[in-house]
């Protein structure tokens, strides 16, 4: 059985009129990545402050092993925050910014120095470790926060947008380094991030939040592949959105064309329906797939790895975002006005109640 | 090429502050090199000997009792003012400027008034006398007015919005999170004010300080009218020797002296607060 380290039950956090998190549960496994994902001011930050103990939720509890952190002070707690700032100490060396947690830890001077030197290693910091922050590049300075917070090794490790003040190149390379850190060091990571693609490449769950509240809790896949509501479904990956409604057993768009879908249980005859389509499960030139529309190119983009195509179609006022595979591309040889029929399967169409 | 602008713009307060500050200094403090004259005027032959009477035991007394009344001033003064800074800095945004208003309010009347109010407080039949008083203490309070003790707390009064305004400044611009980082990896709120506060607003306190000490220092209106006739610190010996006992060569080199302690000072504080700046600069 895979143990929970974390639950959270029933948490809600209010600012006088604002109620920033609302009746949030969650559970989080030991050694799990898990991502807290949501657009900017939906609660993500208020979140972490409420685990790391800088903010006492208005209701609900927070165990941790079972035991209920809420009333222990910040610095009682198994938990450590990497700031969305970073918040080093500007007055201390890397070296003694990285010591200052083992310090009030009352460690022996010999094993403070052990374990920094080990978490400069880790972090390639040690050539830099008598710099102060400010003689520091922007990536440099997120290393030293992590290892600020790892080499305390808690339980726990929370980090508020932790890439989100790189470059996007580095961002992918410290993407990768953070998994490998995780894994090697078996600590359970709880990230807070806005940009989706990062939760998707890092995290082993993912959680959505919107408003406050929780959306949707699963793995990267199933998030990506079954989003549980129309929101999650744009918030995740790019997706193609019909309106339609359902008349005599039959799903049809606006213009009266019929869509092979399956169809959930709480949509009733009548309702209007949003069905969704990824642009990757969308084929051009096939023949022999359930939904099949006729439409013509207006625009194509070339992404090296693969061509995204508009194709204007009577379904939707908006053109198709069709996603081609660069062998799909050889073979089509596709240029603007031309007229194609796509085609999908009722496998890969989502409905969503409007 | 360099932007020669800030020199030009500098340039008349510089002419100013040469022409009608540090040229008349100059001339007075030269006067210290020279005899004074029979009767009081002065004799122009080059001499030592008013240097060599500063560092006499009874004059060099009054130095040392001036530099430990006025670092004891500055530092009743540093620990009062960062505790109101601190207390100013911690209140909502929007009530910190009235807050701060406050504190520096008596900076805007009159030294002297404010001197003089304080005579009224302390005195034998004073405000501090009438409260007892009310209170039903009809014994004799200790002698209060024209006291040591009278001295420093008068000039704690007066120079203490200049330290609540020098540790403001660092104070009301410390990044919350760091505190709050101290405190994630362990540290107490005492720790978190010991190893982070205090040291990153160490330019406000070392500021607040040396001003309070530099300005104490020289000081002899509080000396004069809280400390009495017979209490004197250098200023008072100074303002004696040109005023009183027309030594204005002895007046001159007491005064270089003492411009020498306090310039000494100022430049360590520069310099001071100039390394911690230069790590202290991103947040
Ligand atoms: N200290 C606070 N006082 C009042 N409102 C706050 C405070 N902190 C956060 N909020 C509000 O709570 C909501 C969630 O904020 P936050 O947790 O910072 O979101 P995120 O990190 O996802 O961007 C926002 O609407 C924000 O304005
Ligand atoms: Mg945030």
């Amino acid at each position: 059985m895979i143990e929970t380290l974390l639950s959270l039950k029933g948490i809600a956090k209010s600012y006088g009129s604002v109620r920033a998190v609302s009746d949030l549960n969650l559970d989080i496994r030991q050694n799990e990545f898990f991502a807290l994902l949501g657009a900017s001011g939906s609660g993500k930050t208020t979140v972490l402050r409420m685990l790391a103990g800088f903010e006492t939720p208005t209701e609900g509890q927070i165990l941790l092993q079972g035991r209920d952190i809420v009333p222990l002070p910040p610095n009682r707690r198994p938990v450590n925050l990497m700031f969305q700032s970073y918040a080093l100490f500007p007055h201390m060396t890397v070296s003694q910014n990285l010591a200052y947690g083992l310090e009030m830890e009352r460690l022996s001077r010999a094993e403070v120095k052990s374990r920094v030197d080990e978490m400069l290693e880790i972090v390639q910091l040690s050539h830099l470790s008598r710099r102060k922050p400010d003689q520091l590049s922007g990536g440099q300075r997120q290393r030293v926060a992590l290892g600020r917070a790892l080499v305390k090794r808690p339980r726990l490790l929370l980090l508020d947008e932790p890439l989100g003040a790189l470059d996007k190149k580095l961002r992918g390379e410290m993407q990768m380094e953070l998994k490998r850190i995780q894994s090697e060091f078996g600590i359970t990571f709880i990230v807070v991030t806005h940009d989706q693609e990062e939760a998707l490449v890092m995290a082993d769950r993912i959680a959505i939040l919107k408003d406050g509240g929780l959306l949707q809790c699963g793995t990267p896949h199933e998030i990506y592949e079954h989003p549980g509501s129309r929101y999650a479904a744009d918030f995740i990956g790019e997706m193609n959105f019909l309106s339609g409604r359902v008349r005599a057993g039959e799903l049809v768009t606006e213009d009266g064309t019929r869509i092979a879908a399956p169809v959930p249980a709480d949509v009733m005859p009548g309702d209007t329906v949003d069905i969704a389509i990824r642009p990757e499960r969308m084929k051009i030139g096939t023949t022999n797939l359930e939904n099949m529309v006729k439409g013509q190119v207006v625009a194509t983009a070339y992404l090296g790895l693969d061509l995204q195509v508009h194709v204007q179609t009577a379904l939707a006022a908006k053109p198709l975002l069709v996603r081609m595979t660069a062998q799909e591309v050889d073979t089509a040889q596709l240029v603007e006005g031309d007229d194609v029929t796509i085609g999908w399967t009722a496998q890969d169409t989502r409905v969503f109640r409007a | 090429m360099k932007d020669r602008s800030p020199a030009l713009l500098m340039a008349p307060a510089l002419a100013w502050l040469t022409a009608f500050m540090v040229v008349p200094c100059l001339l007075i403090l030269a006067l210290a090199f020279f005899r004074r004259g029979i009767y009081g005027g002065i004799e122009y032959t080059f001499t030592l000997e008013n240097l060599g009477l500063v560092f006499d035991p009874l004059y060099a007394g009054i130095f040392l009792k001036s530099a430990w009344i006025a670092g004891l001033a500055a530092l009743i003064a540093v620990v009062l003012g960062y505790a109101a800074a601190f207390a100013i800095a911690a209140a909502p945004a929007r009530r910190q400027p009235a807050l701060l208003f406050f504190a520096v309010l008596p900076f805007w009347s009159n030294y002297l008034v404010r001197t003089y109010a304080w005579i009224v407080l302390l005195n034998r039949e004073g405000l501090l006398t009438g409260i007892a008083r009310w209170f039903g203490y009809d014994g004799e309070l200790p002698k209060l007015l024209y006291t040591e003790p009278a001295v420093v707390v008068g000039l704690v009064y007066n120079y203490l919005p200049f330290v609540i305004l020098a540790c403001y400044a660092p104070l009301s611009r410390l990044n919350v999170e760091i505190g709050e980082a101290s405190r994630d990896l362990g540290a107490s709120g005492w720790t978190t004010f010991r190893r982070v506060t205090v040291p990153m607003t160490f330019h406000g306190i070392a500021t607040g300080f040396v001003f309070v000490f530099v300005l104490s220092i020289g000081n002899f209106v509080t000396p004069a009218l809280l400390g009495g006739g017979q209490f004197q610190m250098i200023g008072n010996l100074v303002y004696a020797q040109f005023l009183t006992a027309n030594d204005w060569p002895f007046g001159a080199a007491l005064s270089m002296v003492l411009i020498a302690i306090m310039m000494g000072l100022l430049t360590l504080q520069t310099f001071a607060s100039e390394k911690a700046s230069g790590s202290g600069r991103h947040d």
